[in-house]
């Protein structure tokens, strides 16, 4: 039961990364970014052929990863630059899409179908509960690290401008804020964290495949960012670790209600995650920790 | 707000919550009930095969309980649902090993999830029976804890070449979307028709597409006078239509569990008229196929939920074997109940019954002979080879 729950809490942390990075592109610069498990698939591939094949150190892929997403990201933001709303959505979607169908296809670049698997683990695997405990500690230190560093950049003067570029662009541009570049600079950050989280998604199951990335994480994550909050970390944090509480609970729920065969069960679940999406939206439209006004600073 | 009071909370409400959650399941993991776990795709692109997989598995475990259990002890079936996703496969694995202490996991179907949960049985000891076909899955460092039902896929493409040779082809085209026995299977069918002076060629395509009508055009181009087809149900009803329209006249070869009844009335008659198909199949005669039948209440059913049965059925008949519940006595026993000659049975009731009298027997199923190499593969198969005409499949061959 511990295993389990330990397990749950490392999940809950790597969604706690990708809806951070969620929480930067979407909910502050505005940047509908439909694309996030591509970036993830980036990661986790770029982390993962370095490790296994490569024999790297695993600092040195989580870094390899981070510089993937971030590169990758910034490409995806420069092709797209014109693009606001659901334009942006729709090529983000692609974008994964696309990432999805080289990692199937080029198989003698990422092992096709098949996967990668044997990709080394961050604490031994024999040492039990400790495997999973350690690895805990070490993806939560790396969610309280990216959670410092947002709520620092929330306060600069950049996380205002973001914030100004989301409401107004024309605005924030004539008040002389170069919007390429914060764009470029918040959609490329994002893109990075997202490529943490797949390096560590990947040291922790030890195994990547194309099939890992399907859109539903992407909606998973929106999910979380929404019920928790898009403009703030903390909003974020909170909502990817509800949402895995949420989507774990809801097979003890679905095994209570008698009567029910395994895929009606199934399908219950699926009703109850899109049904808590549409009462969070309702009651807490802009979810459980909605943005603060910030005050001008005093002269 | 302070982040360290809202996380330690959170916390703490969330562990407490899954405590309350999972107490009846620890209460009732003490003594009594043997559990075993089904991990089948219920949705997602699987959806088609895992939901009667999992009600096949419920009935034949309500039929072994009605007969005193195994080793007096009552089956207990939990059923997750994989989503045909490997990142959820996982986690609904973890909770069928941690959570409800399952000795076994039987079924699962992508082979992109078999490889994200086996790592995860053999360490905890979990026995995983699987029908994924992708050669890779064996090769894991499993330890004896992986069975596979599935006849692996260099079997399978070698059958197609030789049967597409005995249709009189001489050019034959593979056309498959990409999956991870893609390669293997078009590497031996090239090699059973090269061998015959034939030739083939290889198209992939996106089994998400709508329309396959580009691709189809790109296939003819090279005049094949056979077509093996290498999908699942949804993406070669859409391959068997463009084929259709585009006025194809040759051979049509596909898979048994893609080319099935449910293709066949998704289609009119005339567009699904000849296909062939190949499927691993029992020996002719034995119960096993009939029992699947009998439970499911249908005349054919599909491999999968003959194979899911075949699991259910060895597992029980190993842990009587061994007098033992844990994966470990299931990996070290299952080889004595499925082969190495004895008295034949073709379910689990009347096996538990000679096993506890101990007698030796040999358990061959209704997807055949399962019996197993050392790395978990089976030995050999049988195929069953059908044909479709007027609408209705029709049985060719058993061989």
């Amino acid at each position: 039961m511990l295993t389990y729950i330990l397990f749950a809490l490392v999940i809950g942390s790597v969604y706690a990364l990708l809806a951070q990075s969620l929480m930067l592109s979407w909910g502050l610069a505005g940047l509908v970014n439909l694309g996030l498990a591509g970036f993830f698939a980036v990661g986790a591939y770029a982390s993962a052929m370095l490790t296994t094949w490569g024999h790297a150190p695993i600092p040195l892929g989580v870094a390899a990863a981070m510089l993937a997403g971030g590169l990758v990201g910034l490409v995806v933001c420069f092709s797209t630059l014109r693009l606001r709303d659901d334009y942006l959505a729709i090529v983000t979607l692609g974008f994964a899409e696309i990432v999805r169908l080289v990692a199937s296809n080029e198989v003698w670049l990422t092992g096709g179908t098949d996967g990668i698997s044997g990709i080394p683990v961050l604490v031994p695997r024999d040492a039990g509960i400790w495997f999973h405990a350690g690895s805990l500690a070490i993806i939560a230190a790396a969610v309280a690290a990216v959670y410092l560093l947002l709520r620092r950049l929330l306060r600069s003067p950049w996380g205002r401008s973001l914030r100004a570029i989301r409401e107004d662009q024309t605005v924030a541009s004539v008040a002389g804020k170069s919007i390429v570049r914060f764009k470029a600079q918040a959609f490329s950050l994002a893109a990075a964290i997202a490529g943490v989280a797949g390096a560590f998604y990947g040291h922790y199951t030890s195994y990547v495949a194309p099939d890992l990335f399907q859109p539903l994480i992407t909606i998973y994550i929106f999910l979380a960012v929404t019920a928790g909050g898009n403009a703030r970390p903390a909003g974020a944090v909170i909502g990817a670790y509800l949402l895995v509480a949420f989507l774990e609970a809801t097979r003890f729920i679905a095994e209570l209600a008698p009567g029910v065969s395994a895929v009606q069960a199934a399908s219950l679940r699926e009703i109850v995650v899109g049904l808590g999406l549409v009462l969070v939206l309702s009651f807490r439209p802009d979810g459980l920790l909605p943005e603060r006004s910030q005050k001008a600073p005093a002269l | 707000m302070t982040m360290r009071f809202t996380r330690r909370s959170f916390l703490g409400t969330s562990i407490l919550a899954a405590g309350t959650l999972a107490m009846p399941a620890i209460l009732r993991a003490q003594e009594g009930p043997i559990k075993l776990g089904t991990l089948t795709p219920l949705t997602g692109s699987g959806g088609a095969y895992g939901p009667v997989m999992a009600d096949v598995v419920k009935k034949a475990a309500g039929e072994i309980n009605k007969a005193g259990g195994v080793l007096g002890r009552e089956l207990v079936i939990i059923s997750e649902d994989d989503q045909t996703n490997p990142e959820a496969g996982l986690r609904a694995a973890r909770k069928l090993i941690d959570v409800d202490k399952v000795s076994a996991i039987m079924g699962t179907w992508a082979s992109s999830v078999t490889t994200a949960v086996a790592p995860v049985c053999w360490q905890s000891g979990v026995f995983l029976a699987t029908v994924s076909g992708a050669d890779s899955i064996t090769k894991l460092p499993h330890q004896g804890f992986i069975i596979r039902t599935q006849p692996n896929t260099t079997l399978q493409g070698r059958k197609f070449g030789e049967f597409a040779l005995e249709l009189g082809a001489k050019n034959v085209a593979f056309v498959s979307p990409q999956t991870p026995f893609t390669e293997s299977q078009f590497a031996a069918l090239t090699k059973a028709v090269e061998a015959a002076g034939g030739k083939t060629s290889i198209l992939i395509y996106d089994d998400k597409k709508t329309t396959l009508r580009t691709e189809v055009d790109q296939v003819l181009r090279s005049k094949p006078d056979a077509i093996v087809m290498g999908g699942y149900t949804t993406d070669t009803a859409v391959l068997v239509r463009d084929l259709y329209r585009a006025n194809y006249k040759g051979k049509l070869l596909g898979f048994g569990y893609a080319v099935n009844k449910q293709l066949v009335e998704a289609l009119p008659p005339d567009v699904s008229e000849g296909i062939v198909t190949l499927s691993p199949s029992a020996a002719q005669g034995t119960g096993g196929y009939k029992n699947v039948a009998r439970l499911l209440g249908v005349d054919s059913p599909d491999t999968y939920s003959c194979q899911i049965y075949d699991h259910l059925n060895l597992i029980s008949l190993a842990m009587a074997a061994g007098k033992g519940t844990t994966g470990t006595v299931i990996k070290d026993n299952v080889r004595k109940v499925a082969q190495g000659g004895g008295q034949k049975v073709d379910n689990a009731v009347d096996g538990l019954k000679l096993v506890t009298a101990g007698t030796k027997i040999d358990y061959d199923g209704a997807s055949g002979p399962c019996d197993f190499t050392d790395i978990g593969d089976i030995e050999d198969a049988q195929f069953r080879y059908e044909q479709i005409k007027d609408g209705k499949i029709v049985l060719l061959k058993i061989a």
